[in-house]
């Protein structure tokens, strides 16, 4: 595929699709996934452990396409461990992307299920969430980053007036004590904390469209600690409120955190609303960098048009947001994405940036 | 590009005209004029109302064991519209529905059976559960279905009723609403030190889940009127009612958990034996936990400023400081009694620890807490405890000066 020159982006362009896609389901599941593990007040330690991670992992994904700026990470993959082996990682990232896609819009379509159109199929739910999505990535990436533009800031401005109301039902007793059972609980959330921001990895495919790719780092960095912020926050609030025990014991904890509390006198009582449009839209987006990752990687596979299998992939998304058949398996299925994570994007960034510094500056004559 | 443009042109203009259709309306809409408001709920054990047994009679009913049964309270859009219009003799604004049954669910849906109004609980105010029923059902049972579903938000309230809970949802007065008027009185927390904190469902189920012993509000009824008296002890071990607090007492944990807005301090002057009420402006109370090797004991320190709000005492010069301090004293003695009393039961009657005595300890010694944790309602009981109590006047109102 041919890049024409108008896809480019611009470097705060490119953190903010970083923010976007790192914001998502987890947003509303991770302080129970997280307390689950930690079960102690701590949990906002492991948040911010994880984010560093995600920073560590991220950058060294940036140093490794850096190598290659004019290439995507499917183009240059196969000059750094051969064709066969090259194509084949390629495909497991394009089914990596697929399954995250497919994960975010069976979360999305249960929440709203449960709580907004209870008597609508989810069938209605997905299929339109689909079609505007695939509507916004013909355009190309330009179109997504002036979207996704549009988005954020909606984003942190409701987000933030939303949470910081619950400082009514706050009490600072539930996050003490800090570090009581020392630091050995806070590890075993940071695993489960790192991968909420599952992300980065767009910088990948994500650098030949920059038009200063010296800046990516700069772009990752800010782009994981916006997210890192707002998890923050929502690691806080929830425990604050709801205590670890009855995190634990909730379904979507960021949801019930915004439904434990009502406000007279404002227009609104209540809130829950404005939270599930943020989370939408931030599950929309996540949906459609995604989406567009992998059709970009089908096309530039095949050395075809990214058409035909933007459409070609609607039926397959859909299939895959179907398979879990109940809210454990989905979760399962969000594990089982988060581990694939963990093995794509922390290990083997690391062991190709080692390859291709070993094999030295033999691609640079090469292309 | 041109060509393809008046190509595609008709197909989207066709296409448009379809997506007019979607338009209609939303997939599964329920006119909110044809929908009856749930608003609050009693939970009492099993006795079928009148209607019911009747109904019955006539062949009614399903296999169920009668154990529960729950008042729905709504308000139907008919009756909203009338009591708005209406000038003349204004009538109920609310409607009761009893239902018995044994699963919670069911029995809502059979008030499906009996109105053409469906009963939504987007709005539910407060659950009201009966003595009767705490003290024989686990909490995490009876409201489990609250719990779980959509309707019912974390933020509705739960409160005890010594007697028959479904009698709190009845009131005399024409145009009043029960159930608001029950999570209204909530709200007074800023009045009187005999309320608890609000207990909404998402606060009672992470204690539930804490295994920690808590407080209830408790509601009693007469003749259509209500009174917040005392406070239900839950066990944190059977997540059943085991005791009851009675106002003073209730008074007493306000004063050790610090958590009190406002409220009053009646006491007798000592020379004279006569009445001297303080107010409370602020409250601050501070548990501090003392670990020596097995032994842990607790300091409590409460302190209050206040003002002197009424005062019968006939000699007493409120433009003099001794007089002053005498009265904070003589209140002083006061909240000292009320503490007493309350840490007495606790410690002696029920062997309960319903004021955060525990998630002090947790805080401030994680490591001790984690070994005494598992009985810690039994150590608490043979816990020494110390107590502090300093009241400060600062205001004695527009009156000063001495009567006589």
């Amino acid at each position: 595929m041919i890049l024409s020159p108008k896809d480019k982006i611009t470097t705060p362009q490119a953190a903010v699709i970083v923010i976007n896609f790192i914001l998502g389901t987890g947003l509303l599941t991770l302080p129970r996934s997280s307390t689950e593990k930690v079960h102690t007040p701590d949990v906002w330690i492991s948040v911010i452990l994880g984010g560093a991670i995600a920073i560590i992992a991220g950058v060294i994904m940036v140093k490794l396409s850096q190598q290659f700026p004019e290439k995507t990470f499917y183009q240059y993959i196969n000059d750094i461990v051969g064709k066969w082996v090259g194509r084949l990682l390629s495909l497991v990232v394009i089914c990596y992307f697929l399954t995250t896609s497919g994960f975010q819009l069976r979360a999305m379509a249960e929440v709203i299920k449960y709580l907004l159109l209870e008597g609508t199929p989810t069938w209605a739910i997905i299929m339109i969430f689909m079609w505007v999505s695939l509507y916004l990535i013909i355009g190309g990436i330009n179109p997504i980053a002036r979207l996704f533009e549009i988005i954020l800031p909606l984003t942190v401005i409701l987000f933030l007036v939303v949470t910081f109301m619950s400082i009514k039902i706050f009490e600072i007793d539930n996050l003490r004590p800090v570090l009581g059972e020392g630091i050995i609980p806070v590890l075993k959330g940071v695993k489960t904390t790192a991968l909420a921001f599952s992300g980065p990895e767009i910088m990948l495919l994500l650098l030949p469209f920059m038009n200063q790719p010296k800046k990516a780092v700069k772009a990752l960095i800010v782009g994981v600690s916006i997210p890192l912020i707002f998890y923050v926050i929502t690691v806080v609030m929830v425990i604050g409120a709801l205590s670890v025990d009855g995190v634990v014991m909730r379904t979507w904890p960021t949801l019930d955190l915004i439904r434990s509390f009502e406000i007279s006198g404002l227009i609104f009582e209540r809130f829950e609303s404005l939270l599930l449009v943020v989370w939408i839209m931030q599950i929309f987006a996540t949906f459609t960098i995604t989406y567009y990752a992998a059709a970009l990687g089908l096309a530039q596979l095949s050395k075809k048009s990214i058409h035909p299998f933007m459409f070609g992939l609607l039926p397959i998304l859909y299939i895959i947001a179907m398979i879990p058949r109940n809210i454990n398996d989905l979760f399962k299925q969000g594990d089982f994405v988060g581990n694939m994570a963990l093995f794509l994007f922390g290990l083997l960034p690391l062991l190709l940036l080692i390859i291709s510094r070993i094999k030295g500056g033999k691609y640079e004559t090469n292309t | 590009m041109k060509q393809t443009h008046s190509k595609i042109r008709p197909l989207f203009i066709s296409l448009s005209v379809f997506l007019f259709l979607s338009l209609t309306g939303c997939w599964s809409s329920h006119e909110i004029e044809e929908q009856s408001l749930g608003i609050g709920l009693a939970f009492d054990k099993g006795k079928q109302s009148s209607i019911e047994k009747k109904l019955n009679e006539q062949g009614g009913g399903y296999s169920k064991r009668n154990l529960i049964t729950a008042t729905y309270q709504f308000i139907t859009p008919l009756v909203a519209s009338s009591t708005t219009k209406q000038a003349g003799p204004q009538q109920k604004s609310y409607v009761n529905v009893s239902e018995s049954g044994d699963s919670f669910h069911q029995m809502v849906r059979e008030i499906s059976l009996r109105s053409e109004q469906p009963v939504t609980a987007h709005h539910m105010k407060v659950v009201v559960i009966s003595e009767s029923l705490a003290k024989s059902y686990k909490l995490e049972q009876l409201l489990d279905q609250n719990f779980r579903e959509s309707e019912v938000r974390p933020s509705c309230l739960v409160l005890i009723s010594k007697g028959r809970a479904s009698k709190t949802l009845e009131t005399k007065k024409a145009g009043e609403i029960p159930a608001f008027r029950l999570a209204g009185i909530v709200e007074n927390a800023y009045r009187s030190t005999r309320i608890l904190p609000p207990m909404s469902h998402i606060k009672v189920e992470s204690k539930i889940k804490s295994g920690s012993s808590f407080l209830l509000q408790n509601v009693l009824s007469a003749n259509g009127q209500v009174k917040f008296a005392g406070a239900a002890v839950i066990d944190g071990k059977t997540h059943k009612m085991t005791g009851f607090l009675n106002e003073e007492e209730l008074e007493g944990v306000t004063w050790i958990t610090g958590k009190g807005k406002g409220g009053v301090v009646k006491s007798f002057y000592k020379e004279t034996g006569q009445l001297i009420v303080y107010e409370i402006e602020t409250m601050k109370s501070r548990i501090i936990p003392r670990v020596k090797g097995n032994n842990i004991s607790f300091d409590v320190n409460i302190e209050s400023v206040g003002r002197l709000s009424e005062n019968w005492v006939l000699s007493g010069n409120t433009f003099k400081n001794e007089f002053l301090k005498k009265a904070e004293k003589s209140s002083e003695k006061e909240v000292k009694r009320l503490v007493r009393n309350v840490l007495e039961k606790m410690q002696k009657e029920y062997k309960v620890d319903v004021a955060g005595f525990g998630n002090r300890l947790r805080i401030e010694n994680p490591k001790v807490w984690k070994k005494v944790k598992k009985d810690w309602d039994q150590t608490f009981s043979e816990t020494p405890i110390n107590y502090n109590v300093k009241l400060t006047i600062n205001d004695y109102g527009t009156s000063g000066g001495s009567k006589k």
